[in-house]
């Protein structure tokens, strides 16, 4: 009889944990795209083409990139608007450096390593000094906007040496930053799933004094949260400068919007403790396929920003919804 | 008897240490100091024409400051005025340009779009409970989108003469709108200080739940200053437009970082509970002397956004500090 | 009976060998304004339950604090097997083999089962990545070492039933090797059936040799479980006991001080008609078909067990969260309450459970928290006259007796009692014809607590209504006219004020064979 309850009892686990992985964010985001594609190839199929999604995913991938460290950020509890500004910068920089004759890979590394100290500078106030993220980010996003144009008075910059552009390199067929995108994402997936630090993020998002009780230092975690944001940041920075022959001098408009709207409508809650990066990286892939089908099914592309909104929007009431039905279930 | 005694000792003292030690009167100190450095600076600075151009120019923060106040004060945020500010831009040369309404009515339509918009974040924030700080993050992308997409980066220009006086006009020697932001810094002040609606928005700030269970009508009120702020919004964009004779849809944006800039810096904590309009109009005066002091020395306009973003973090560390410290002494 | 003997023989066979597992000697520790703990010992031995008896603000919260490490002694000493110890923080506490099961349960919601049982100390490889099979092997194994079959290890913990998310945290304490294992109000929150197994997992862990501090205010779950009892009283220490040889009213009479009626100044009332009365009130999920009369003059009892959905009936009643369905009349005509502003306008009044957070704005002064209930009496067209709110300030200041350096003292520096007082005063000031007071005397002092009871039966006198929420059973036998038992979001009995004993009135709390006993 015992056994007969137990055989029950673990089939209900399993299906309840198949229950979860096809009503998992992921699941419905590449449901999602591939409805996408079919509507979207259906009404003019030369979106489908291989060079045009090739150039989907190369053109984007800098933005899922970013979109790491900002779901490792977001899930911590926190955010952070003043990432495009800061990838503007980092791209400036890593152009002149390399316009004024430094080795090309320390105009790649370089602006990495800023990157990190700037996150660290931001993690020290959030986590330390406790100011809420969303003000320190705003100052942020100001100091470096602000700076970025004052510094280069609104040059392009141009003539970069040849080997400069690391993302128009192509291995296999396939377009670098198409490895970074999927390489960072399996890498930090597994990181945050599997490790006591990845797993330590999650604590402190969603329950940060009992984080602390379990030994686990909600500062030291921020901390790391940022600077590790930081690097994904700071490669993300060098995909996109890299990418063209000219680095405009700036931001593109509202691209940390795009960051974080990948982030949330990847899964990762806002209201922290959950969400993952694999989540996000397929909404930036989705969010430029959605750009991309405007232009091929005749909408304007200055609706774009509409949509993104839009999509916010819903994904933060479905999350929402969720988390309501999940209370009232006990 | 001797507690009428105590009652009027106690409101004496409370008046004088309020004057002398509170974030007000410091930042008056700052006010007259900034004043002499600048007058000192540039003899451009200190006369008529010049003072009273900024307060021209500083009419749009500070009118959108002053529900910025009510928000904060309640422990909420609203990232969207910017955006609302850029929609109503569009919706008065759109109403007026493409759907051929006369431009009385198209002001109209313009006041009510703000204060829709206003209501949408205000009812969402109450009624579906979405977090202030994702909400407006949302509308900040959605509004601006419909902006962008309506104007389709069109700009329309050539209003009549009449238009021009509330942006460009003066009555009794003062800009239009300088007497229109007195009115409504009177206004603010006198609700925010005197009314029963006022003791509740402190009182949802310092504890919502405590507001709620005296029977106070939060979600209403919340949803009021909501839709006050986007009124605002769309007010300072009619005034906006009506200053510089044209609109475009990029109109507004980086307006909330000047505005929660004044906030802070007016004292207002990012907390909620604490806040007045005296300090926000102190704020906003502050931040566009600043701004004024910094043109003058011959800071392009893009470098001035990184001394508010400085100003805002500094501000808020100093007031957490100063916060701390009285909270200890308490 | 066996788990009577089982006790003691452990009991006993440890007095003989070696000391104590722990022992806190002449620990004081005070805080603003407050007194918590004087003097105090208590002693644990290995194999035991011991259970901490005091009424609220006795000092069995602060004490547990500092043996968990979230606070330090002001003085005194801890001592584990027989060393001195001091703990920095609770890890500290936790590394020494100490582990707390606290009332608000400190779980992650998202993250799973095994890994909230080792958050913090799950077994490594190598390289420092968490072995994930082993980690869900152990928790499985420690699960399976409680007798707990039915837990999936792989569940998110958001989506458990109450009494589960307890023993993940029995789990989790476990998992920490904790040989002293202190429960703060353990059943407050459970079903009958997962008191049953609670009891039933503390008593192989005693078995095992695990010291397990026991806090609680029901008597009768002491006499079931405990092999001793130490009873604490405003912060001081009053004696400890073999729990066979004490009894109910030993127990109370060590814990209160004084005999039962010398509390309760209450007077009696003329029982006028219905104020208040309720027929099948259903909200979800946490009141089930709920109906009651309430008369003027009347004071009614509400007694039940923590999580028995006496607060939330007052929420429903007071319209924070409104009902589903049912019919709620006031004073003969029926009404629908759909928020508190409505409440307050038709003449109800609710002080709250929790005063601090939900009673009081405590960054603000004594005057605005008396008025923030009645804005628009002190103001004239919504502009606030201060010389009203002042004058209303300072008469409850005479009225109530509150100790408070003037109208414009901030209440955060108040005592309990006295916030209590500024509560009430606030809610007095509405005019309300139906007063509910939710645990009103929580958590203050004793003299206090007198003032607040003399206070209520003024009042009933005056020809209001109360309904009192309350969780000593020595306060709602004093007090009221009649007693109503809630259990599970249903009323499964009603006392007369003669009738009423504390045992019936527990039993009617905890199990499901209680006849329903009428009002004589």
């Amino acid at each position: 009889m015992a056994t007969a309850t137990q055989t029950v009892r673990a089939e209900s686990f399993r299906l309840a944990g198949l229950r979860r992985l096809f009503g998992s964010q992921e699941a419905v985001l590449l449901g999602v795209i591939l409805l996408l594609f079919v509507v979207v190839g259906g009404i003019n199929p030369r979106f489908l083409a291989e060079r045009n999604l090739e150039s989907i995913l190369q053109g984007n991938a800098y933005v899922a990139v970013a979109a790491i460290g900002m779901s490792m950020v977001i899930v911590s509890g926190n955010i952070d608007i003043s990432v495009g500004s800061l990838i503007g910068v980092l791209a400036t920089v890593s152009g002149s450096l390399a316009v004024a004759g430094a080795p090309i890979i320390v105009s790649w590394l370089m602006p990495i390593g800023i990157s990190v100290l700037v996150m660290l500078i931001i993690g020290f106030m959030v986590a330390y000094l406790r100011i809420p993220s969303i003000v320190v980010t705003l100052g942020m996003l100001s100091i470096l906007k602000g700076g970025l144009i004052s510094a280069t008075g609104g040059k392009w910059i141009s003539n970069l040496p040849p080997g400069y552009n690391l993302a128009q390199n192509e291995l296999l067929g396939v377009p670098l930053p198409i490895y970074f995108m999927v390489g960072l994402t399996a890498g930090a997936a597994v990181w945050m799933r599997y490790s006591a630090a990845g797993r330590a993020i999650y604590a402190v998002g969603g329950n940060a004094e009992a984080a602390r009780l379990s030994g686990i230092s909600r500062e030291r975690t921020l901390m790391m949260v940022f600077a590790i944001h930081g690097m994904f940041v700071g490669i993300a920075a060098i995909l996109f400068a890299t990418q063209l022959s000219v680095i405009q001098s700036t931001v593109p408009p509202n691209l940390e919007l795009s960051i974080i709207t990948a982030s949330v409508v990847g899964g990762v809650s806002i209201l922290g403790g959950t969400g993952t990066v694999i989540g996000s990286t397929l909404a930036a892939v989705l969010i430029a396929a959605i750009g991309s089908s405007l232009i091929f099914v005749g909408i304007s592309p200055y609706w774009l920003r509409a949509v993104q909104g839009t999509l916010i929007l819903l994904t933060v009431l479905a999350d929402l919804l969720r988390r309501r039905r999940r209370t009232a279930r006990r | 008897m001797s507690l009428a005694n105590d009652t009027a000792r106690t409101r004496a003292a409370e008046l004088l240490r309020g004057l002398l030690f509170r974030h007000e009167g410091i930042l008056l100190g700052i006010l007259a100091a900034a004043l002499i450095v600048l007058a000192l600076q540039s003899d451009r600075f200190l006369t008529v024409d010049n003072l009273l151009n900024q307060g021209r120019l500083m009419a749009e923060i500070g009118l959108v400051a002053l529900p910025m106040t009510f928000i904060i004060i309640t422990g909420g945020i609203d990232l969207s005025v910017g955006s609302i500010m850029g929609l109503c831009v569009i919706v008065v040369g759109y109403s007026w340009k493409n759907l051929g309404l006369p431009l009385e009515a198209a002001i109209l339509v313009t006041l009510a779009t703000g204060t829709a918009a206003g209501f949408i974040n205000g009812w969402f924030i109450t009624h579906v409970k979405v977090p202030p700080l994702i909400m407006t993050l949302a509308t900040l992308a959605l509004y601006r989108g419909l902006a962008e997409g309506i104007s389709q980066a069109r700009s329309v220009r050539g209003y009549p003469e009449w238009f021009f006086v509330f942006g460009q006009g003066d009555l009794l020697g003062v800009p239009t709108q300088l007497w229109i932001l007195l009115v409504a810094i009177v206004v603010a002040w006198i609700v925010l200080a005197r009314t029963t609606f006022g003791r509740a928005l402190y009182a949802i700030g310092h504890n919502e739940v405590a507001a709620r269970f005296s029977g106070l009508p939060v979600d209403g009120y919340k949803l009021a200053i909501y839709t006050f702020s986007g009124f605002m919004a769309g007010l300072a964009g009619f005034i906006f437009v009506s200053r510089v004779s044209t609109t475009r849809s990029d109109m507004g944006t980086g307006l909330e970082l000047d505005v929660i800039a004044a906030v802070v810096l007016g004292g207002t904590s990012i907390f909620g509970g604490v806040g007045t309009i005296a300090g926000t109009t102190i704020g906003f005066v502050l931040i566009q002397l600043l701004k004024n002091g910094l043109a003058l020395t011959g800071v392009k306009g893009d470098a001035t956004i990184v001394v508010i973003g400085t100003v805002l973090i500094l501000s808020i560390l100093i007031t957490n500090f100063v916060q701390a410290r009285r909270a200890g002494e308490r | 009976m066996q788990q009577g003997s089982a006790g003691e023989a452990a009991g006993i066979a440890s007095a003989t060998g070696g000391p104590p597992v722990l022992e806190l000697t002449d620990i004081s520790k005070s805080f603003p304004g407050v007194q918590a703990l004087k003097g105090v010992r208590f002693d644990m031995r290995a194999g035991e339950v011991h259970a901490l008896l005091g009424e609220n603000g006795a000092g069995k919260s602060t004490l547990i604090k500092i043996v968990s490490g979230v606070h330090r002694p002001d003085q005194g000493s801890i001592r584990i097997d027989g060393q001195e110890a001091t703990f920095a923080s609770p890890l500290e506490a936790q590394r020494a083999g100490i582990a707390t099961i606290y009332q608000e349960l400190l779980l992650f919601p998202e993250l799973t089962v095994a890994e909230n049982i080792f958050m913090g100390h799950a077994p490594r490889r190598r390289l420092g990545a968490i072995d994930w099979p082993l980690m869900r092997a152990q928790a499985r194994a420690l699960l399976a070492s409680l007798d707990i079959h039915d837990l999936d290890v792989n569940q998110v913990v958001g989506t458990l039933s109450v009494g589960n998310r307890q023993r993940v945290e029995i789990a989790k304490a476990l998992s920490q090797n904790a040989r002293i294992l202190i429960m703060d109000e353990p059943t407050a929150a459970l079903t009958e059936r997962d008191v049953e197994r609670l009891f039933a997992i503390v008593r192989l862990l005693r078995a095992r040799g695990v010291g397990i501090v026991y806090i609680s205010h029901r008597l009768e779950e002491i006499f079931l479980l405990a092999d001793r009892v130490t009873v604490f009283r405003d912060g001081e220490y009053v004696a400890t006991k073999r729990v066979p040889e004490t009894d109910r009213d030993d127990l109370i009479q060590m814990m209160v001080g004084r005999r039962i009626d010398a509390l309760f100044p209450k007077f009696e009332a003329p029982i006028g008609g219905p104020v208040l009365e309720l027929r099948e009130v259903v909200r979800k999920p946490t009141t089930h078909g709920v109906g009651f009369t309430l008369r003027a003059g009347e004071i009614l009892g509400l007694a039940g067990l923590v999580g028995s959905g006496r607060s939330e009936l007052a929420h429903v009643i007071f319209g924070i969260t409104p009902a589903d369905s049912g019919e709620i009349r006031l004073g003969g005509q029926p009404v629908s309450i759909r928020n508190p502003a409505q409440a307050k306008r038709l003449g109800i009044a609710y002080v709250p459970e929790d005063r601090g957070t939900q009673g009081l704005v405590r960054p603000m002064p004594l005057k605005e928290n008396v008025s923030l209930a009645v804005l628009a009496r002190v103001a004239k067209h919504a502009f606030i006259d201060r010389a009203a709110e002042a004058a209303l300030a300072a008469a409850s200041i005479r009225k109530f007796g509150i100790r408070a350096s003037g109208i414009g003292q901030i209440v955060n520096k108040l005592s309990g009692g006295n916030q209590q007082k500024v509560v009430l005063s606030k809610w007095l000031a509405s005019g309300p014809k139906v007063l509910i007071l939710d645990e009103p005397t929580r958590g203050i002092d004793v003299g206090a607590k007198a003032e607040i009871h003399r206070l209520m039966s003024e009042l009933a006198q005056q020809g209001m209504g109360i309904l009192m929420i309350s969780s000593e059973l020595t306060e709602i036998m004093g007090m009221s006219d009649r007693i109503l038992v809630m259990r599970e979001g249903r009323i499964v009995a009603e006392f007369a004020r003669a009738a009423a004993t504390q045992e019936a009135i527990a039993a009617a709390m905890m199990s499901s064979t209680v006849p329903m006993a009428l009002a004589s």
